[in-house]
């Protein structure tokens, strides 16, 4: 399988599994067009050399899960499958049942990596480790053989990255944004404070938001998306999660990613160079200073206001409406 | 605690707020029926003013009771509008090293620019005035300039009377602007000087480069001065202390600082453990703002009194003033019962106010330093961000 050409393989921290250097976001699949679209998407990846599949137990109220299932069917021993689970400092049994509705819809026995989702607010730590927290949950599916290794994710402040870390959990991996905003934005750098930290531990790092989640530097002509693509899976993680909806933006990441080379330091300088004006106050990175990027789930669990013009929100209202679609479209 | 305002029936989160901006107002001004109803209880919620139409300040009020005309009349001792205030005195502190003395509470502009009408503010003026507060804070932003002109109105024949405060609203842009800014300030507010000039929410992590840097904000704070246009100089901000203390770090002598201050900041990103003390080290004035959080957040959820609230933030050491937005009489009214009675707080109400604070310590009561709801439209745009139509919070 490793000719020239192919998505590079990397080991996922200290064990021997090897994830391609390019990983498949969850979120995107959930909001492909249709369900034929979303399973051609997943067999296209696959064949492309995509062995690490991201989704989540919250997105899109469940289709993305119901739709990467679908995807992966006869095909789940090709993929490094990881889910997330959506407690948001809630108690640990909410995670063991979130856990097996993950399962059914990912028609899976197991998951390959089961993160905990979203660990933003600064009393996650605490409430993630608390006697009663997801902790316990991760340690039993664990045990239990319904996951083989756990982690967490996080979109908004490096310092709750390392508090989490701080509070000794054994950890397989961990999931943060990384582009070059995140390289120059000091305070709020997930690059210079986490990354350095991971792979002292061997602590698989993984990375997200490679363009900013909605490519808005695309968009005002800062980079290309491929400049930022390559600029993350230049940095030393195990792979870079990134979404596609569409079969043109699948072969984009894919011609980056096969045969892919990482760029040299002095690129990377230069890349982050140009960054650096517009990554100060965050303009980029509103994951990080606003609540654009926090799913009601998690709004609600910390008492925060949800905003009705979020697509997650107008999901969770319309979940139980009769409109004859299994998911809200 | 001898009042609590946030009594079951205020038990009014909705679960979607689609104007979070107005909670607050609908909240209070809710609250100060109730309890005003509580203490007169003939007193009418309308208010009606000679020249014009009567106008209602609670959908709620029985509009048949009615009140007297209201005779504007300056200073005037007793009745205003609606309600009634037995006279007394906010108690006043010094006002860092400027030799100033202000009151221990003062009316936010934000608020003020908001409230129904011009007559509504001259009412709340002249009635704070008359109990000895004597802060009014404004900005060059706010209500696109009319938050200016109704406190220059409502000011008028009364100006020596006021510590006068406006903020410029640059956000990174350079001296020139912030000149013409001082003039329409010093226009819209009928005077030839403010006595404190701040420059206005330091709220992103750039902005103290950009205020540094030459030809920049700070240069036309110093020319002001010069002029004889400001007295003292200031910043404000509520974002991150690490904000704050860059802008102080740099060297600049500012004569005041303005920040949030509440049970729960202490907990959270604390402006009180880490710029306070060097504020106070540096005999600067504080002012402190958000003692509700912003919006009221913290009370419409019961997790804190306006009572709590407010004698938290008055009672902390080194604060000078504590800056309350207020929008209607019936809420200076609530206000002024809660200073009537107001005793600083002891070192242990205070250290049980943060320990009930702490367990909120994700930031939710504080969504100005862990959200965008609290950055103006013109600072977003100064600095690439969406909307607040876009980007709620």
């Amino acid at each position: 399988m490793e000719t020239k050409g192919s998505i590079p393989l990397r080991r996922f921290g200290k064990t021997d599994v090897e994830i391609s250097a390019l990983g498949s976001g969850g979120h995107h699949i959930g909001v492909t067009k249709d369900e034929k679209t979303a399973v051609e998407l997943v067999h296209t990846a696959l064949d492309g050399g995509v062995t690490f599949y991201d989704c989540c137990w919250e997105y899109c109220r469940g289709k993305a899960e119901d739709w990467l299932g679908k995807g992966l069917k006869g095909r789940r021993d090709k993929a490094f499958l990881m889910t997330k689970v959506c407690t948001h400092g809630r108690d640990g049994t909410l995670a063991t049942d979130m856990l097996e509705q993950s399962l059914r819809r990912l028609q899976t026995d197991h998951i390959d990596l089961w993160q905990i989702h979203g660990v933003g607010f600064a009393n996650d730590p605490d409430l993630f480790i608390r006697p009663g927290g997801a902790a316990e949950a991760l340690v039993k599916a664990k045990k239990e053989g319904k996951v083989r290794f756990v982690g967490f994710t996080g979109h908004k402040d490096p310092e709750v990255h390392l508090a989490m870390l701080n509070t000794g959990f054994p950890f397989d991996a961990v999931q943060m944004p990384l582009n070059p905003f995140d390289g120059t934005f000091h305070q709020f750098s997930f690059e210079q404070k986490v990354l350095p930290v991971l792979k002292q531990r061997g602590i698989a790092a993984l990375g997200m938001k490679p363009i900013c989640g909605r490519a808005e530097p695309v968009k005002k002509g800062v980079f290309t998306a491929q400049e930022m693509l390559r600029y993350a899976m230049s940095l030393p993680v195990t792979t870079t999660i990134t979404g596609f909806s569409d079969m043109d933006i699948l072969k984009q990441n894919l011609e980056v990613a096969q045969g892919f080379t990482p760029l040299s330091g002095t690129e990377m300088q230069a890349l982050r160079d140009r960054a650096r004006r517009y990554a100060a106050d965050g303009r980029f990175e509103p994951y990080k200073v606003s609540l654009q990027f926090d799913n009601p789930e998690a709004r609600m669990a910390h008492d925060f206001p949800i905003d009705m013009q979020q697509i997650e929100t107008r999901e969770l209202v319309a979940e139980t409406q009769n409109t004859g679609w299994p998911f809200p479209s | 605690m001898k009042k609590n305002f946030a009594g079951s029936d205020m038990n009014m989160t909705p679960a979607v707020n689609t104007q979070p901006e107005l909670s607050r107002r609908r909240f209070l001004q809710a609250a100060a029926v109730t309890s005003v109803s509580s203490v007169v209880p003939t007193a009418a919620v309308v208010l009606e003013t000679p020249a014009s139409h009567a106008q209602e300040i609670h959908p709620k009020a029985n509009a048949s009771v009615r009140a007297l005309p209201n005779p504007i009349i300056p200073n005037f001792q007793g009745e205003y509008g609606s309600s009634s205030m037995p006279g007394f005195q906010v108690p006043k502190r010094p006002m860092g090293s400027t030799g100033l003395q202000v009151s221990i509470l003062g009316m936010g502009g934000f608020h003020l620019g908001a409230a129904l009408s011009q007559d509504v503010v001259n009412d709340m003026v002249a009635k704070a005035l008359d109990h000895g507060i004597n802060f009014f804070d404004n900005a060059w932003e706010y209500q696109g300039g009319a938050g200016e002109e109704r406190l220059g109105i409502a000011l008028k024949g009364k100006r020596n009377q006021a510590i006068l405060v406006t903020g410029v609203c640059t956000y990174g842009r350079k001296k020139d602007v912030a000149m013409r800014m001082l003039e329409d300030s010093l226009t819209r507010l009928q005077t030839d000087h403010v006595d404190v000039w701040q420059v206005h929410d330091v709220i992103y992590y750039n902005d103290p480069e950009l205020a540094y840097q030459v030809d920049g904000v700070l240069e036309a704070l110093t020319a002001a001065k010069q002029q004889g246009k400001v007295r003292f100089v200031g910043f404000t901000g509520h974002k991150n202390p690490s904000i704050h203390l860059d802008m102080l770090d740099r060297g600049f002598h500012f004569d005041t600082v303005q920040m949030p201050i509440n049970p729960f900041d202490p907990s959270f990103r604390s402006f009180e453990r880490s710029v306070l003390p060097v504020a106070v080290q540096k005999s600067m004035a504080v002012f402190s703002i958000k003692s509700m959080s912003g919006s009221g957040e913290s009370i419409v959820r019961g997790a804190l009194t306006p009572t709590e609230a407010l004698s938290y933030a008055m009672s902390v050491p080194g604060v000078s003033t504590t800056v309350s937005g207020m929008n209607s009489v019936e809420v200076l009214d609530q206000n002024l019962e809660i200073l009537r009675d107001f005793k600083p707080l002891a070192e242990e109400q205070m250290a049980a106010l943060r320990e009930h604070g702490r367990q909120f310590n994700d930031g939710r009561y504080e969504l100005y330093k862990t959200t965008v709801k609290y950055e103006s439209d013109l600072g977003r745009a100064q600095h690439g961000f969406p909307s607040s139509m876009e980007l709620p919070a």
